[in-house]
């Protein structure tokens, strides 16, 4: 019998369906790896098992038996420890604190027991003992830790609940090889006692180290589960990528190369700063851009940092031939470089003020108005609006009042009354419809045919291979492979993300 | 959060790190015992052991009302109507007391009812702001409005005094010695309990991050609650030591307090964010206040210049102990 089965399990946020059919079975005593591009629903199906998120629908079976999961602290009593790829620690908080943090040992009803803590955390930490690296110890606030061990406290909280079924969400993705091979070598050992875990990785060769099984996930479905024995790398990324994989990004949809001798929009020169390093490309005026590879690479802090955002250690960015370094995101506006962040929560809207309020910022800014009558406002914002198909009852409505997609399309148009030299994309269909995107993305199009440089970042490979004229696909903060012309497959795409992982 | 954005701090083996860590109330000590000295330059007689325990009898009110706010910032909330508690619980304990006699039985009696009557308040308050999810600030200054308003109900005019036996206790000596340091003993006894309780983990745990909180499986909503019940038992007491240095009833006493006791709580060095914390700083920061009130009094700065010099000094006082903090700790 397996250990939990899950039977059409689904979920969606508003318009977008985060998982649309999770169908997956854990046998005690299994690695079990979850394979997916980004996007396709794998930590929206751990999050389920895991209880914070609640699905839609669907069974969830655990020994066989149907069970409710009303939250992380009924998952807990049912069975089910996580690691949670974003982690869940809290920064202020020792080590032995935050692994024990869970199930606080108490005595006398309301006392921590400090030395039944110490000693239960020791346990977990004696683990990975020798491989911890420095300034790693039982009394460290979490907060004082490097990246690498955060993640490895966050295992040991996980491993603290001892429970039988184990869902790790990408626990290596900071971790040096010596701890790995210690990981593995604890799970190994969980392995024989029988345990059920489940795996997310993007380094194929770990995967094929530690999993018995794998099951691929695609657009938010299961596809189909594998024996990892007799499977080769090249099948599963076959699978990842559909059917469809080995053709070359449609041609009709990715506009020309032709028009771009109008010399450099952008340069950049070998930058540096705080997620990336050595980074150097050039935009043509006309060109699409395309930064690709897994998330968190490196793409959002490099286009943070051209925007004034980030920081910069070392490096060069010119705009056109002009040395353009942004001290802040005021000072690149004002040199005609636009960003828009998929964050619209935080990067974009402003929230509870009305539509024209939040599509004119950007001008106040760059012509230096003081004063401004509505009238001639909305002369300016409407053509913009109109621009991209928006949806909305009148400019004075708050921007609240509208969906995800037309929210983003006003935040867009606040860039398109002073046309930019260079638009920033960073994931700017994150959470957005699909005839959204659609319109989106022709706009985009047509900046690029009026002479703009674009560059795109995005989560879903479809909308770089379906737009950009080139790809950059990063890895680990720097760019490892330029996809270009014939190049410009899925197959070669996930190919550069995880084979060099 | 992916592990490419996150930036890591670098580890600093710097001692003054390492102790601002473990004593984070430090820079506050720091500041009291300067703020100690300079009324001292000003005024000798301050300094007497008359005048400290005058000092501390009667801002053990704030002190306590500093404690009460800490926890619940603590868990990252805010009660903006603690002060309205202790004035809640002020009039009430006058009121019973009065009504029941004002014998040894009647005080105590009384007292029982005013933490009850705290810890009431202090849990409709959790459930407004952690079950209901209305914000904080806003949600906890419209309780205060309420229980101003009963407040007024039970005691519509300020001025009931309190019976001799209870401000006679609090502001004389029991064995020799005034009896304010039995409180601050039990005070200090009573926070070092606190400090070891599985809920006060929990509740810094909150603090830090919410999100992560809840999906490490912690019962967020009860342990905000049981965050703003225990800032409600710490109004309470503040109500009594209130009690005890004014002797009598007043429904709109707490109200300026309020926003005294979150001042303190950041003078103290805690972060109003929560997830960081220290309850003996909040002492040291209502102290801090305390003294400063009294430099004023003492440099004799002129009355219609006391409000600008008092607000001037806790500014500043504010800035050194804050930038010094945040220097060491970035």
């Amino acid at each position: 019998m397996p250990k939990l089965t899950l039977n059409g399990v689904s979920k969606a946020y508003g318009a977008t369906l985060a998982l649309r059919r999770g169908d997956l079975e854990i046998a005690a005593g299994e690695v079990h790896v979850l394979m997916g591009s980004n996007g396709s629903g794998k930590s929206t199906l751990c999050k389920i098992i895991a209880g914070s998120v609640r699905p839609d629908g669907g069974e969830i079976l655990i020994d066989g038996r149907s069970v409710t999961i009303s939250g992380p602290q009924s998952a807990r009593e049912q069975g089910i420890g996580i690691f949670y790829q974003e982690l869940s620690l809290a920064a202020n908080r020792s080590v032995e604190e935050n692994i024990c943090l869970a199930m606080l040992p108490v005595k006398a009803a309301f006392f921590v027991d400090r030395p039944a803590l110490k000693a239960r955390a020791a346990r977990y930490i004696e683990l990975f003992a020798g491989v911890s690296g420095d300034g790693f110890a039982a009394e460290t606030l979490v907060g004082n830790l490097r990246a690498d061990q955060r993640q490895l406290v966050e295992i040991m909280k996980a491993l603290a609940s001892e429970a039988p079924i184990l869902i790790f969400d990408e626990p290596t993705s900071a971790l040096d090889r010596a701890q790995v091979d210690r990981f593995f070598d604890i799970l190994r050992g969980l392995k024989r006692d029988g345990r059920g875990i489940i795996f997310i990785s993007h380094r194929m060769d770990e995967i094929t180290a530690i999993g018995d099984r794998v099951t691929i996930i695609r657009d938010g479905e299961t596809i189909q589960t594998l024996n990892l024995s007799e499977t080769d790398p090249a099948a599963v990324i076959r699978l990842m990528v559909g059917g469809a994989g080995d053709m070359p990004a449609s041609q009709s949809s990715a506009p020309a190369v032709a028009s771009f001798s109008a010399g450099a929009a952008m340069t950049v020169d070998r930058l540096s700063g705080a997620g990336f390093r050595n980074v150097s490309f050039e935009v043509a005026k006309g060109e699409i851009l395309g930064l690709g590879g897994l998330h968190g690479q490196g793409q959002s802090a490099v286009l943070r940092a051209i925007f004034g955002a980030g920081s910069v250690t070392s490096g060069e960015i010119r705009i056109g031939s002009d040395r353009f370094d942004a001290k802040s995101p005021r000072d690149a506006i004002r040199h005609g470089c636009a960003y828009v962040s998929g964050d619209r929560g935080r990067d974009g809207v402003i929230a509870g003020r009305p539509i024209i309020e939040n599509v004119t910022p950007i001008h106040y800014l760059r012509d230096r108005l003081m004063i401004a009558r509505p009238s001639g406002l909305k002369a300016k914002a409407m053509p913009a609006l109109e621009a991209m198909h928006t949806k909305f009852a009148s400019l004075m409505h708050p921007i609240n009042s509208l969906s995800g997609g037309n929210q983003q399309k006003v935040i867009i148009a606040r860039w398109l009354i002073d046309r930019p030299d260079v638009l920033l994309l960073d994931d700017p269909t994150k959470g957005i419809d699909l005839s959204a995107k659609a319109d989106l993305f022709a706009l985009i199009r047509q900046l690029a045919a009026d002479g703009l440089g674009i560059l795109l970042y995005s989560s879903e490979d479809a909308e770089l291979l379906g737009n950009a004229n080139r790809i950059l696909v990063f890895n680990g903060g720097s760019v490892t492979r330029e996809l270009t012309g014939e190049d410009r497959t899925r197959y070669n795409l996930y190919q550069a993300a995880y084979e060099a992982a | 959060m992916t592990p490419t954005t996150i930036e890591t701090r670098p580890i600093r083996s710097g001692g003054l790190k390492l102790w601002l860590e473990r004593y984070p109330f430090l820079p506050a000590l720091i500041i009291v015992v300067a703020l100690l000295a300079l009324n001292g330059a000003f005024s000798p007689n301050s300094l007497s052991y008359r005048s400290l325990t005058g000092l501390l009898s009667t801002y053990m009110a704030l002190i306590m009302l500093a404690i009460a706010q800490t926890y619940v910032v603590s868990a990252g909330d805010i009660d903006l109507s603690a002060g309205a508690t202790l004035s809640l619980v002020n009039v009430a304990i006058v009121v019973l007391m009065e009504k029941w006699g004002g014998g040894g039985a009647a005080v105590i009696g009384a007292m029982l009812c005013g933490i009850l009557l705290g810890l009431a308040c202090g849990v409709i308050n959790g459930i407004v702001v952690a079950a209901l999810r209305l914000q904080a600030i806003v949600a906890t200054f419209a309780t205060s409005i309420f229980f101003t308003g009963v407040a007024l109900y039970v005691m519509p005019v300020a001025g009931t005094p309190a019976p001799a036996l209870f401000w006679r206790t609090y502001g004389g000596r029991l064995l020799g010695l005034p009896f304010v340091f039995y409180v601050l003993a039990a005070l200090a006894l009573l926070l070092f309990l606190f400090s070891r309780t599985r809920l006060v983990t929990q509740l810094l745990a909150v603090g830090d991050d919410q999100q992560a909180a809840y999906q490490t499986g912690l019962p967020v909503v009860l342990v905000r609650i049981k965050g703003y019940a225990l800032c409600g038992l710490f109004s309470a007491l503040a109500a009594f030591c209130l009690t005890g240095d004014t002797a009598s009833g007043d429904p709109l006493v707490g109200g300026k307090m309020t926003l005294y006791s979150v001042a303190a709580v950041v003078l103290g060095g805690s972060a109003l964010a929560g997830g960081w914390t220290t309850v003996v700083g909040s002492l040291l920061g209502a102290l801090t206040i305390g003294l400063v009130n009294s430099l004023v009094f003492f440099m004799g700065t002129p009355s219609e210049w006391q409000n600008f010099v008092q607000g001037l000094a806790i500014l500043l006082v504010l800035m050194a102990g804050v930038l010094a903090g945040r220097r060491v700790r970035a």
